[in-house]
């Protein structure tokens, strides 16, 4: 049974599966149900795969305890996504009316998070390029899901014609990788980078892969499309994007940076640095002056990818572990978040406005909503704040303590714009009588894992010492 | 009852008692602050509990007096978090007790002056439960890790707690206060991580981290950053800003709890934190940092002589009174550190006690400002007589606790030797007189001289707000005319600190 991939396997086939049962069966909710149900048998799956051991796959699939984080944090976001877009392909849909297609919709997701399994099991660089392709086209198709909605066709040629261009920076990183290494196998680029690791070649290659990742990871300066996208862009493809997304991008980086890129990576810490810095600073800034929900989730999600960055250049056993946990507390503050907006937005639509008077009316969604803000900000108890500890620890870890500080006090900045956030939730009274709020059963199975989580993550130990034995 | 079990129950009581009023309807104003009551009330008697249980430990285990190991009582350790190494790990000194003892009191006085929150009550009580919560567990805690994690919980809430039942330009207010204090934690972050890196032995154990010798250079660099960061919540000059604005807008029992044992926080970091984990830096920054903690004292005596809103008199004579804290810790002698200690204690109660006299006020006079009053003690005797009282408390009068604190951290700073700690003592005795203005002129002007028309019909105050007033007088009495049990708890706990500092 362990010498096939299992959970890849089923993934790809329910994504089929689910397309066929789009196209014969006579209920078109068919095919959305079979997907979220077996986005659960896939996260079981991936559950019971033995994390101790590292097994190949025609010699350039490799699955390890790291894949396998990696691939349950997708499919969990994977189906979050999908009970988040429940409601905007039943009823009213949102302001915009209802999307059609929700077949499609669900089997684009499930071939989209296929790719990124690929990407966090390659073993070559050939198979990581597949799978970020694999993972980054259906996403231009998402962004403009809606069709003859104007933001959205702007966001989708956007997104395409920036993407594109980042993937051909990419390959053309790639090209000075293999032609320095001469192989495309991560063992021989390896073994390069061991013996030569100040090449100015190599450096350069890497350089520009990490401008293709910074475009996906939203670094400043590669950052400008996402404010667009992501407000153009259906909600539930925002949330996708803001998670999925970056954390397909976040492994891709661990992945060559601890692994055959390793003995290099000293010598560009200080690039990582900068890009961490102006990526906090832009992001923040940025967040302070929106009014729309989404693009502000924009810029906060840009200032989050800094910490991250931030931790990418601090000592490598900590800083994996610290970025393994960061990336589900972020996804889960953030799909609250994406929840909330989705909620409020169905009657009021997604300005800061549309939160006023929510903690009279809807109490509990307020509060959700607080946590999320706070978790984002990294605020204990909650788990935002034991994930931005860590991740400011493992850069500490390497000495850059001046950098901690600088982040912290970015973190302090950031805690104006969230602020404002729970300020419109708690204390602007509402102009007009408020009309009431619909909440539907998928997000109700949504937003309660995605609060214990906010509460729990950061206070109960199991979960960091899970992390630590499976790296 | 274990020790270590009542410590943890004692921090977590508040937070329970938060949960259980989540689910009440909102509109059951006295049910839900009946259960948020009871539940300070029995914290306060666990913490009665505590205190007596540690007499006793105190008298079997000894003090530490003469070594430089603080002694720590009812210890308990749990591994929480593998990956760095991070503790679950509690214990007890006099300081520590005698905070929580102050922390009990305020919170339980703070809840009864807070009866009359009607607005959103459920979220008003589980909030300053939450707050109080944290607040225990500083002073619990003995891994930097749980300290700094209770330390930011403590400071949360207040920005909801401002924000929502505040009066005035409350949100402009909460904002800043919250910035400030979150950048001032940002500062705190940075320092315990290079404690923790640089220690070598991966710990944030604050027991262990004071076995270790720091390099010099290590300490003179990470010492400002941590008790700066902590001095933000001390009100540190230049850093005291949030203070006036932020005390003048929260509701009563919110700016009780805040400069009655927030403010404390801040002083206690920089004792617990900064000065007994780094003596080199604390030998090298304290005569620097004199310099702004006697601005701190001077410029908040002389700020509350100019103002006319009672709730910033007191806010700036706080700023004043938890200088002298500050003042008593970068004296650096035995005599100061404890002076600093009484000073928290003191200081906690009379301005806990001032603020929930003027939140009574104010819901009377529907005004805040002396110069619109006068002649309350017609109508209200009874606040009018409490009024004074603390007022004179303020300025040091023989008797109460203001004079056993002042008096010490004045003997404290003067006994340096050094010229500038002369001279700078010099200065903050004479903000005694600059006080004494203030203090005198506002309990006049509110106090005596003719009523106006539109206050004649005011009444006292009822059985329920006198309870809080009366219980705050008698310790501010208690402190004053029988410091002795206190001096001694304090002095074992200060004595180890001191010798670390000094050796």
């Amino acid at each position: 049974m362990n010498m096939i991939p299992l959970p890849d396997i089923v993934l790809l086939l329910l994504g089929f599966a689910v397309l066929a049962a789009d196209l014969f069966a006579s209920n078109k909710a068919v095919s959305y149900h079979l997907a979220w149900v077996g986005l659960i048998v896939v996260s079981l799956l991936i559950w019971i795969q033995p994390h101790d051991q590292e097994m190949v796959y025609l010699g350039t699939y490799r699955v390890a305890g790291f894949a396998l984080l990696f691939k349950q944090f997708f499919t969990l976001s994977a189906l979050f996504t999908l009970l988040l877009a429940r409601s905007y392909f039943t009823g009213q849909g949102d302001q915009k009316g209802p999307m059609g297609n929700s077949g499609e919709f669900c089997t684009i997701i499930l071939m989209c998070t296929f790719g990124m399994f690929t990407v966090v099991s390659a073993s070559d660089m050939l198979t990581v390029f597949i799978g970020m392709e694999l993972a980054t086209v259906p996403l231009y198709v998402l962004s403009g899901f809606r069709k003859g909605d104007d933001l959205g066709a702007e966001a989708a040629t956007k997104y395409i014609v920036m993407g594109t261009l980042s993937t051909c920076i990419g390959l053309f990183g790639y090209s000075f990788l293999y032609g320095r290494a001469g192989g495309m196998t991560f063992e021989a680029l390896a073994n390069y980078t061991a013996a030569n690791p100040g090449d100015p070649l190599l450096h350069l290659g890497i350089v520009l892969i990490l401008v293709a990742t910074g475009f996906k990871l939203t670094l400043v300066p590669f950052h400008m499309w996402a404010p667009d996208v992501y407000e153009g862009a259906p909600t539930p493809v925002t949330s996708f994007l803001s998670v999925s997304s970056k954390g397909t991008a976040v492994g891709f980086l661990l992945l060559l940076f601890f692994g055959p890129l390793a003995p290099a990576t000293p010598q560009l810490q200080n690039m990582l640095l900068l890009l961490a810095g102006v990526t906090m600073v832009v992001g923040n800034l940025g967040a302070m002056r929106q009014n729309n929900l989404r693009r502000f989730m924009a810029y906060s999600s840009i200032a989050q990818a800094g910490y991250i960055v931030m931790a990418l250049a601090g000592e490598s056993e900590l800083a994996q572990q610290a970025i393994f946990y960061y990336l589900p507390v972020y996804a889960v503050a953030n799909f609250a978040v994406f929840f909330i907006i989705a909620i409020v937005g169905r009657e009021r639509g997604e300005n800061f406005a549309a939160l006023r008077g929510l903690s009279k009316q809807h109490p509990g969604l307020a509060a959700i909503m607080m946590l999320a803000m706070f978790s984002l900000a990294g605020i204990p108890p909650l788990a935002g704040f034991t994930g931005k500890f860590m991740l400011f620890a493992a850069a500490a870890k390497q000495g850059l303590y001046g950098m901690v500080l600088f982040a912290a006090l970015n973190s302090t900045v950031s805690l104006y714009y969230y602020l404002l956030i729970i300020k419109e939730a708690y204390i602007v009274q509402p102009e007009a009588e408020l009309n009431p709020l619909g909440i539907s059963l998928m997000q109700k199975s949504g937003l309660l894992p995605l609060t214990l989580a906010m509460l729990l993550l950061g206070v109960v130990p199991m979960f960091s010492t899970a992390i630590m034995e499976i790296l | 009852m274990n020790g270590s079990t009542l410590l943890t129950l004692i921090w977590l009581l508040p937070m329970v008692t938060a949960l259980v009023t989540l689910p009440m309807d909102n509109r059951n104003h006295g049910m839900i602050k009946k259960t948020a009551l009871i539940g300070n009330s029995i914290n306060l008697i666990l913490i009665i509990l505590l205190t007596f249980k540690f007499m006793a430990s105190a008298t079997a285990l000894g003090t530490g007096v003469g070594t430089s190991e603080t002694v720590l009582h009812f210890t308990q350790r749990l591994t929480w978090f593998k990956m760095l190494n991070i503790d679950y790990f509690i214990g007890v000194d006099a300081i520590s007790v005698l905070m929580m003892l102050l922390t009990g009191i305020v919170v339980f006085t703070g809840t009864l002056a807070s009866w009359n929150v009607n607005n959103q009550t459920k979220e008003f009580f589980a909030l300053l439960n939450i707050l109080a919560g944290g607040v225990y567990g500083v002073f619990i805690s003995f891994d930097l890790f749980t300290l700094f994690l209770f330390y930011e919980i403590a400071v949360l809430p207040m920005y909801l707690l401002i924000g929502l039942w505040g009066t005035g330009d409350k949100e402009y207010a909460a904002m800043k206060l919250t910035l400030m204090l979150v950048a001032g934690s940002a500062f705190i972050l940075a320092g315990i991580l290079a404690l923790y890196f640089e220690s070598g032995i991966n710990s944030f154990d604050m027991m262990a981290l004071s076995k270790v010798h720091f390099p010099v250079a290590f300490q003179n660099w990470v010492f400002p950053l941590i008790f700066a960061g902590f001095g933000v919540l001390g009100a540190l000059f230049p850093f005291h800003t949030w203070s006036p604005d932020g005390h003048a807008s929260a509701p009563t029992a919110v700016s009780m709890l805040h400069a009655g044992v927030l403010m404390k926080l801040g002083g206690y970091g920089c004792l617990r934190v900064a000065m007994y984990l780094m003596p080199e830096g604390s030998q090298f920054w304290l005569p620097i940092f004199l310099i702004l903690v006697t601005i701190n004292v001077v410029y908040g005596a002389f700020g509350a002589i100019r103002q006319t809103d009672l709730k910033y008199i007191t806010a700036y004579s706080s700023v004043s009174h938890c200088g002298l804290v500050l003042f008593g810790l970068t004296a650096m002698t035995y005599v100061g550190l404890k002076g600093a200690v009484l000073q928290m204690i003191s200081h906690g109660l009379m301005t806990a006690l001032f603020f929930c006299l003027i939140g009574m006020i104010y819901g009377r006079t529907k005004t805040r400002d002396i110069r619109e009053m006068g002649g309350l003690m017609k109508v209200m005797p009874f606040l009018s007589v409490a009024f004074v009282i603390t007022g004179l408390a303020g300025l040091g009068l023989p008797g109460l606790s203001g004079f056993v604190a002042e008096v010490t951290v004045f003997l404290g700073a003067f006994a340096n030797p050094e010229p500038v700690y002369r001279v700078c003592t010099v200065l903050a005795i004479l903000s005694i007189v600059v006080t004494a203005v203030y203090v005198l002129r506002t309990a006049n002007s509110v106090v005596n001289g003719p009523i106006k028309e539109n206050f004649q019909l005011l009444g006292d105050a009822t059985w329920m707000e006198k309870i809080p007033v009366t219980i705050l007088l008698f310790t501010i009495f208690a402190m004053g005319l029988l410091p002795g049990w206190i001096v001694d708890l304090v002095n074992g706990a200060v004595d180890p600190i001191f010798n670390k500092v000094m050796q």
